[in-house]
């Protein structure tokens, strides 16, 4: 097999050429609206955005910090320029069910203007109304209605006084009502006299009493009907004078709103109670009682009249009372009382008309917020309700505001974790959330692509407020999106890495009394970043420093090989190399993974392992037995081994150690492998080749070293600048791999070999060693067992005899 | 006769030998009155002198076997008999008592109570001298419904020899005025106006002074009374009223916006039924002078 060609310097990084930025300085270029190479997920926002079907909710997902919010923002904003603005929404008292305000929609901007023509109104109900009661008009009829009574009184009382006068009988009044006796001159007859009288006149006298004292009960008995009368009527006129006052103002303000035949019937209804509670205006001292005055308030809870186009709101504290608005209570002498104008908005009615843009994981962690935004998006209509008598806690009376019609789109932000597992969890999600707009992670690198990835930077610069940058830097930023998406042909669509990095160059271009981030500035802000996340980075290169670690870069070596793996603690990745160690002696056919075996090796790992060992089994004893107890173990691991990618260097090692040819140490291998031994793409390269750098570096110089990686993985390379330059002076080689034998040849110097038609390896070749070797262990195998057979037997004749 | 002038000093000008007398008989407005008649009392330096009478009249109507009641808000008829009314009267009086002293007190006035069986009117006549100023209700307890002058009172203004002064609580609307009401003939330096411009001083209300006269030729009478109050260092609004009825004089007196009315018993209109018409229409405190 051909040995691979070392890569070139220009094969391990993809520079940006400059002559494709045209510009001096990102001063020079012009902001760019929406983001390029999102293509799929801006149009999932479109048609979300325009989609009117109930249901077609968005959720936004993507890595944290790539620029959702700021991106859904933009583009709802610009969408909903356009569209139409939504109704204003009050909420009025409600004369008929106290508890249950009436929602009342208006025109965008008529709210105000309705609110304050009823403020309007009452104050001149406050003052009018008194104004009419105290009018002489109204006195002088309520004086003619008390004078009717007390006539009508006092006629019946009069005559029964005369004509008890009349009969000589005096009627005198007592504590308690009214006695009758027969009287002469003005004076009560002594009732020792009135002894003295005939049986007729006393009869007579006695007689007439009596018939007074019924007329008499029968005149008082009809006062309080009287009353009653004369009440209905005072109410009557009451109704009349305020009717009368009234007419004017409302009758302006119904032909006012003529147009909305709401606010005529509310206004009807005012009327009517004003009417009705006429007489609490007449309360000189304090004017009409405050509590009164306020049911003809009106509680503007949505006013869209600053509003131009579809509101787009986001809540970042989604929480139900938020969301769904509140009813708020107001202390008063120990008392909590609440009215209709203390119900407030939520940011959905807010958002009603357009869009309400929301934190998924925000939402999720607030107690009902998600139940209840389901459940209005159901329902389509927001009925507000305190969070604890969604919960059942309270019993209270409180108000039941009529629920608003609602027509608002909601868009979720969320990584892709929370999207698919609502997806799985929660039956109501896709109902309600049927546009997915995934944010891509990465952008391709093209010739296209530059100048957009550089107007792209420049708008972040502009809204971060950092200076500009010029046109090496822009190159050298482009250059680390590649490296931050570890793909030569890829760019980082992640913003908030970008963001930060220009903050930091922009600091170290002030530290440096520089106008321009240059390219300098980016480099100082990268390395200054790495150098910050480096300290566990350095504690384990001094490990293998100081020996602790055993890593060898130099000479040869049977059953060991250096890997390469990735580390990974919090948002920094770094490589190591790890060394892997076989043993092989005759057996049977087992590959012993000691990582696995010690529950330190993970699945993929092991999945690894088993290919590998059936790799061997396959290529090198097809047709017999694989006679083989071999080991594997990764040296001074201790927290555990994943994934595929130490394959290559793992058949390497195993195949080193079951033939004895030592393997180069100077040289760390990565790559997965498959049963056929093609070596397949691994992730972490760039991070890999560099840690093995790093350590060959501090051993005593980078001279002759290199890597073997999956060619496959030569795209994503984007390694380091002093590592292209060790590979351009010739000190440290890549190689990229195709096929295990590329690896052996490079590890151990040896030609490995092609089978021929006969499944044989040419002589002196690396894998006639391993088939031969494996053939002496078979024999060896073979011959152990007839011996253990013989033995076995013996025994069982033994067991045979003593039975 | 009281003949001290007026003082711009504000200093009571009524001489203090006079009592105030209050009709007590347990009736609410009765109570009223025993306010009304502390401050005075408290204000004038005078002793007061709480008269309670058992209406004989009364007491002999409950001797009849056939004698009842009948309530004065129900209609209910129940037996009247004499030991239960002397003892509703004699508690009654307990009452009035308790409450002079009580009120009195308060004030640091000098009270005594008078008990008498009799007819009220002539027994109050019996006792009151010329400087005595009479409190009382302008009903007593149960007269006949909207009835707004008993007969103690009408008996009482136009024969009592000294002033008397017929308390009902102030009107509910905010007048604050004090009204004297004169005759064109009755000249400009009269008790009426004299006793009003005390009334105002003591309150801290304006006065005015409504003239009954015809229009031009009493002109002079206007003057006078001008002359007499500046004299006496009173600012008081003086206005002719034309030689008209009852219901003008009540229209006047609102749109004065009366709060009291001091008249003289020798007005005008206080003749035969006037009076009782007039107080009848003018729900506010009037003191009637002799």
């Amino acid at each position: 097999m051909a040995l691979p060609v070392a890569l070139t310097e220009d094969q391990i990084y993809h520079r940006c050429p400059l002559d494709m930025l045209d510009f001096e300085t990102t001063e020079a270029l012009e902001n760019l609206e929406l983001p390029f190479g999102q293509d799929r997920m801006l149009r999932a926002l479109e048609f979300g955005a325009s989609m009117q079907a109930s249901g077609f909710n968005l959720f936004v997902l993507g890595p944290s910090g790539a620029g959702k919010h700021e991106l859904v923002k933009r583009f709802l904003d610009t969408h909903a320029a356009g569209k139409a603005v939504p109704s204003d929404w009050c909420h009025v008292f409600n004369f008929q069910q106290s508890d249950k305000p009436e929602a009342i929609t208006l025109r965008p901007g008529e709210g105000r203007v309705f609110k304050s023509d009823m403020s309007d109104l009452a104050s001149e109900l406050k003052t009018a109304i008194p104004a009419t009661f105290e009018s002489e008009e109204y006195q002088a009829r309520i004086q003619e209605l008390q004078e009717e009574m007390t006539r009508r009184q006092q006629k019946g009382l009069f005559v029964i006084q005369e004509e008890a006068r009349a009969n000589n009988i005096a009627m005198l009044t007592t504590p308690g009502g009214f006695t009758f006796a027969p009287m002469r001159n003005g004076e009560v007859i002594e009732p020792e006299e009135y002894k003295t009288f005939s049986a007729e006149e006393k009869e007579l006298v006695e007689a007439k009493v009596e018939d007074l004292q019924k007329k008499l009960q029968q005149a008082i008995q009809q006062v309080p009907r009287l009353r009653k009368e004369v009440r209905e009527r005072i109410h009557e006129l009451n109704e009349e004078m305020v009717q009368l006052t009234l007419g004017g103002p409302i009758g302006e303000l119904r032909e006012k709103w003529s147009h909305v035949p709401a606010v005529v019937a509310y206004l009807d209804a005012v009327r009517e109670d004003v009417v009705e509670h006429a007489e609490a205006f007449q309360d000189n001292e304090n004017g009409a009682p405050a509590g009164l005055l306020n049911r003809y308030r009106v509680n503007l809870l949505v006013d869209n009249a600053e509003t131009r186009g579809a509101p787009v709101i986001y809540e970042d504290l989604p929480n139900h009372q938020h969301l769904t608005g509140q009813i708020e209570h107001r202390a008063h002498q120990g008392n909590l009382y609440t009215d209709f104008t203390l119900i407030r908005a939520g940011s959905l009615h807010r958002a009603n008309g357009g869009y309400l843009i929301l934190d998924a994981r925000r939402i999720l962690t607030q107690p009902m917020a998600w139940e209840s935004l389901k459940r209005i998006l159901f329902s389509n209509e927001i009925r507000i309700e305190s969070l604890e008598r969604l919960y059942g806690l309270a019993t209270t009376v409180s108000l039941q505001p009529e629920p608003i019609p609602l027509n608002v789109k909601v868009v979720l932000l969320g990584d892709r974790t929370l999207y698919y597992l609502l997806s799985h969890y929660d039956p109501d999600f896709l109902d309600l959330f049927k546009v997915e707009a995934d944010f891509e992670d990465d952008l391709e690198r093209d010739d296209d692509s530059y100048l957009l990835y550089a107007r792209m930077i420049a708008t972040m610069a502009r809204s971060a407020g950092v200076k500009a940058l010029d046109r090496a830097a822009v190159a050298r930023l482009i250059e680390h999106a590649s490296r931050l998406a570890s793909d030569q042909q890829k760019l980082t669509a992640h913003d908030r890495v970008l963001k930060d990095l220009l903050s930091e160059a922009d600091h170290w271009a002030d530290q440096a009394g520089s106008d321009l981030i240059e390219v300098g500035h980016i480099q100082q802000a990268i390395d200054e970043r790495e150098y910050r996340a480096s300290r566990i980075r350095e504690r384990s290169m001094e490990q293998i420093r100081r020996g602790v670690m055993m890593i060898a870069t130099e000479g040869e070596q049977t059953g060991q090989v250096n890997g390469l793996s990735v580390l990974q603690i919090g948002a920094t990745r770094f490589g190591q190399p790890t060394r892997i160690t076989a043993t092989a002696r005759p057996g049977k056919g087992q590959v012993v993974d000691i990582e696995r075996e010690a529950k330190l090796g993970g699945p993929i790992h092991s999945k690894a392992v088993m290919i590998l060992s059936r790799f061997l089994a396959n290529r090198y004893a097809p047709m017999g037995e694989l006679s083989l107890s071999a080991s594997l173990a990764f040296e001074q691991s201790y927290g555990g081994v994943e994934g595929d990618s130490a394959s290559v260097a793992e058949t390497c090692v195993l195949l080193s150690a079951i033939t004895g040819v030592p393997l180069k140490q100077s040289l760390a291998v990565t790559g997965s492998m498959n049963q056929h031994g093609e070596v397949q793409a691994v992730g972490g390269v760039n991070e890999k080749i560099e840690g093995f750098f790093d350590v060959c570096k501090q051993a005593g110089g980078v001279s002759g070293q290199g890597a073997l990686l999956p060619a496959s993985n030569v795209e994503h390379l984007m390694l380091r600048k002093e590592v292209c330059d060790a590979v351009s002076d010739g000190r440290f080689v890549i190689y990229p791999l195709t096929h295990i034998d590329q690896a052996i040849e490079l590890m151990t110097g040896m030609e490995a070999g092609k089978p021929d038609a006969d499944g044989q390896f040419p002589e002196n070749s690396f894998n006639r060693r391993v088939a031969d070797r494996l053939e002496e262990f078979a024999k060896i195998g073979r011959k152990k067992e007839s011996e253990q057979e013989n033995a076995n037997g013996g025994r069982y004749g033994d067991n045979a005899d003593n039975s | 006769m009281v003949t001290t002038p007026i003082t711009a000093e504000g200093l009571p000008s009524v001489k203090s030998s006079g009592r105030v007398l209050i009709l007590l008989d347990g009736s609410r407005t009765s109570l009223a009155a025993l306010e009304a008649a502390a401050e005075i009392a408290l204000a004038r330096n005078a002793e007061v002198l709480g008269v309670f009478v058992e209406e004989v009249n009364l007491l002999r109507s409950a001797g009849y076997g056939f004698a009842s009641e009948v309530g004065g808000s129900s209609g209910l008829l129940r037996p009247l008999e004499v030991e239960v009314l002397e003892a509703r009267m004699r508690a009654l009086a307990e009452q009035a008592r308790r409450a002079l002293e009580q009120v009195m007190l308060r004030r640091g006035v000098a009270q005594a109570l008078r008990l008498c069986r009799g007819r009220v009117a002539e027994e109050v006549l019996g006792l009151i001298g010329p400087d005595d100023l009479v409190v009382m209700g302008r009903v007593g307890w149960s007269a006949i419904p909207g009835c707004r002058l008993g007969s103690t009172a009408g008996v009482l203004i136009h024969q009592a020899p000294g002033d008397v002064l017929l308390w009902s609580t102030s009107p509910p609307l905010a007048r604050n005025r004090v009204v004297v009401l004169l005759n064109h003939d009755q000249g400009a330096n009269h008790r009426a106006v004299r006793v009003g411009a005390e009334l105002a001083r003591r309150h801290q209300q304006p006065l005015t002074v409504l003239i009954r006269a015809e229009a031009l030729e009493d002109q002079q009478v206007v003057e006078d009374v001008r002359a007499y109050l500046k004299a006496e260092g009173i600012s008081a609004r003086v206005r002719l009223l034309a030689m008209t009825g009852v219901a003008s004089v009540v229209r006047a007196m609102a749109e004065e916006g009366a709060a009291q009315l001091v008249v003289s018993r020798k007005f005008s209109l206080f003749g035969g039924q006037g009076a009782d018409i007039l107080l009848t229409e003018l729900n506010l405190p009037v003191t009637v002078t002799a």
